[in-house]
């Protein structure tokens, strides 16, 4: 009896929920067509959110190769928000937060970090290839993802790099190749924050940009002293 | 095809462009003497192509394409008010985006063009004169670059009088430096600093209103691609490379950083139609 009671009730429940979803599914039909708000009633940045996630801003629904779509790439992390709003200048206890929570993110390879093949690493520092979506996606399937290293850091001087980052011709010649090196870049590889809170550098382990091979050998790349960075 | 451009390149040097005395060579020459940036000197191969610089055949085909009257209003674009009034070119351009009391919104050049080809010369909204964008041989490209070389040589000027012009400018500063994507990217990452470089590739720096004033005069014809392109395929380009999500070409978002990105250069001349790498 009171299985049946309560089978009725979720039932009318569900029921009502679904006129609700209809109502709802209707009013933002509606709104979508009706006389758009007042930008001007809005600050800078609620409308900057409202032109990106509710006004057409921005192709939401396409799929991106981790699974998830547009809408999440456009989405905010802690970490975006306080360096868009600080303009990368966070506070001292904004900047204590992101270290501790990039610290947090990094996970170790089991066995202890090490260097692996810097001919591969070469390759990979130089591809710009991957997470590209929109007019023409980058297909996983067919190429791996580069790091893309390049683009902000000379290293090996025979090809050219960028300078945002800072240089990195010589990296393993001058700091040579201890525990204490491999760990360090390793960590900013895979979350530079947790040295330098704002930093323009990509995380490229805890977004899940590289897999643990590709930094390995990117890593052989930079340290390795048979590396022609660091002849 | 050769012969017609031959033709052309003299005619757009003395008729079109030159009602503003200048041509971009000389608005460029102009800029690069008045500040060391390696941004604006970095490819002497450009700067030498520049008097042959195939955007200007661009413009004049859009020039037929502006006068004659088409679609199936059979009106011509001189019907258009660009925002000084029907027909009008001479410096819209830089006065754009705008806002326009007939569609209420602020529009840049792109979306007035499709406003005024899908209302006053009547084409639908998917036909392929409104929906191609970005090659040489678009109308588009043809119209914007046309419609942009009337505007050589002038400051950038966007008004900033109605509160929409304001607001979206106001959110296009904030999409400038909001970090997203894969990456965690804003256009600042790249665009705040002078004499950093994209691997070989000098980029210009927001900060300086005569550098900036390059970065954003566009159309300009990019040699690497062979073709024409807009404000717009240079938005999509950079979200592409940042690793965020595509912006719809025409959406106040889009319309909202071109803003901003335009009040940057504000009072710097522009160079139209540019070559740019």
């Amino acid at each position: 009896m009171l299985i049946k009671k309560t089978t009725l009730a979720a039932g009318a429940a569900a029921l009502a929920a679904l006129l609700i979803v209809g109502c709802a599914a209707t009013d933002t039909a509606d709104t979508a067509t009706a006389a758009k708000p007042d930008y001007t009633k809005m600050s800078s940045k609620e409308l900057a959110e409202y032109l990106i996630f509710e006004a057409g801003g921005f192709r939401l629904d396409q799929p991106t190769q981790e699974g998830t779509t547009v809408r999440e790439r456009q989405t905010q992390d802690n970490l975006q928000k306080i360096c868009s709003e600080t303009r990368n200048q966070p506070s001292p206890e904004q900047a204590g937060q992101i270290i501790a929570d990039a610290r947090a993110s990094i996970t170790y390879p089991e066995g202890g970090i090490q260097l692996g093949d810097w001919r591969k690493g070469r390759e990979l520092a130089w591809s710009g290839f991957g997470f590209r979506v929109g007019h023409n996606n980058d297909d996983h399937s067919r190429r791996e993802v580069g790091g893309n290293c390049y683009n902000c850091h000379q290293m090996a001087t025979d090809r050219v790099g960028g300078n945002l980052g800072p240089s990195l011709t010589g990296y393993g010649k001058s700091r040579g190749n201890n525990d204490a090196t491999r760990r360090f870049v390793y960590e900013i590889i895979y979350n530079a924050h947790a040295y330098f809170p704002c930093t323009n550098m990509p995380r490229m382990g805890a977004n899940g940009l590289l897999s643990q091979q590709a930094i390995a050998d990117i890593m052989a790349y930079v340290l390795d002293p048979d590396s022609p960075v660091n002849k | 095809m050769f012969k017609k451009a031959l033709l052309a390149l003299p005619l757009a040097l003395t008729v079109g462009v030159s009602a503003h005395a200048k041509d971009p060579v000389e608005v460029l020459q102009g800029l690069i003497n008045s500040i060391d940036s390696p941004y604006l000197t970095q490819s002497e191969q450009n700067l030498m192509m520049m008097p042959d610089n195939p955007a200007l055949w661009v413009a004049e085909d859009g020039r037929a394409l502006f006068h004659t009257p088409r679609g199936p209003n059979n009106v011509s674009m001189e019907a258009c008010d660009f925002g000084k009034g029907p027909g009008v070119l001479e410096g819209v351009y830089v006065e754009m985006p705008r806002y326009f009391a007939d569609t209420g919104r602020v529009m840049d050049l792109e979306t007035r063009i499709v406003h005024c080809m899908t209302t006053v010369q009547g084409f639908p909204a998917d036909d392929p004169a409104v929906r191609a964008r970005h090659n040489n041989d678009s109308d588009h490209m043809k119209l914007q670059t046309y419609i942009a070389s009337y505007s050589n040589g002038m400051p950038w000027n966007p008004p900033l009088s109605h509160p929409l012009e304001k607001a979206l400018r106001d959110a296009g500063e904030q999409m400038f430096f909001r970090r997203a994507g894969a990456l965690d990217m804003n256009c600042a990452t790249c665009h705040s600093q002078t004499g950093k470089r994209i691997r070989a590739s000098v980029l210009p720096n927001a900060n300086v209103p005569q550098e900036w004033t390059k970065a954003v005069s566009w159309p300009a014809f990019r040699v690497g691609h062979d073709h024409v392109r807009s404000s717009q395929h240079r938005v999509r380009g950079c979200y592409w490379q940042m690793r965020q999500g595509q912006i719809v070409a025409g959406s106040d978002a889009s319309i909202a950083l071109i803003s901003y990105w335009t009040d940057l250069a504000r009072g710097q001349p522009a160079i139209l139609p540019d070559m740019k790498r």
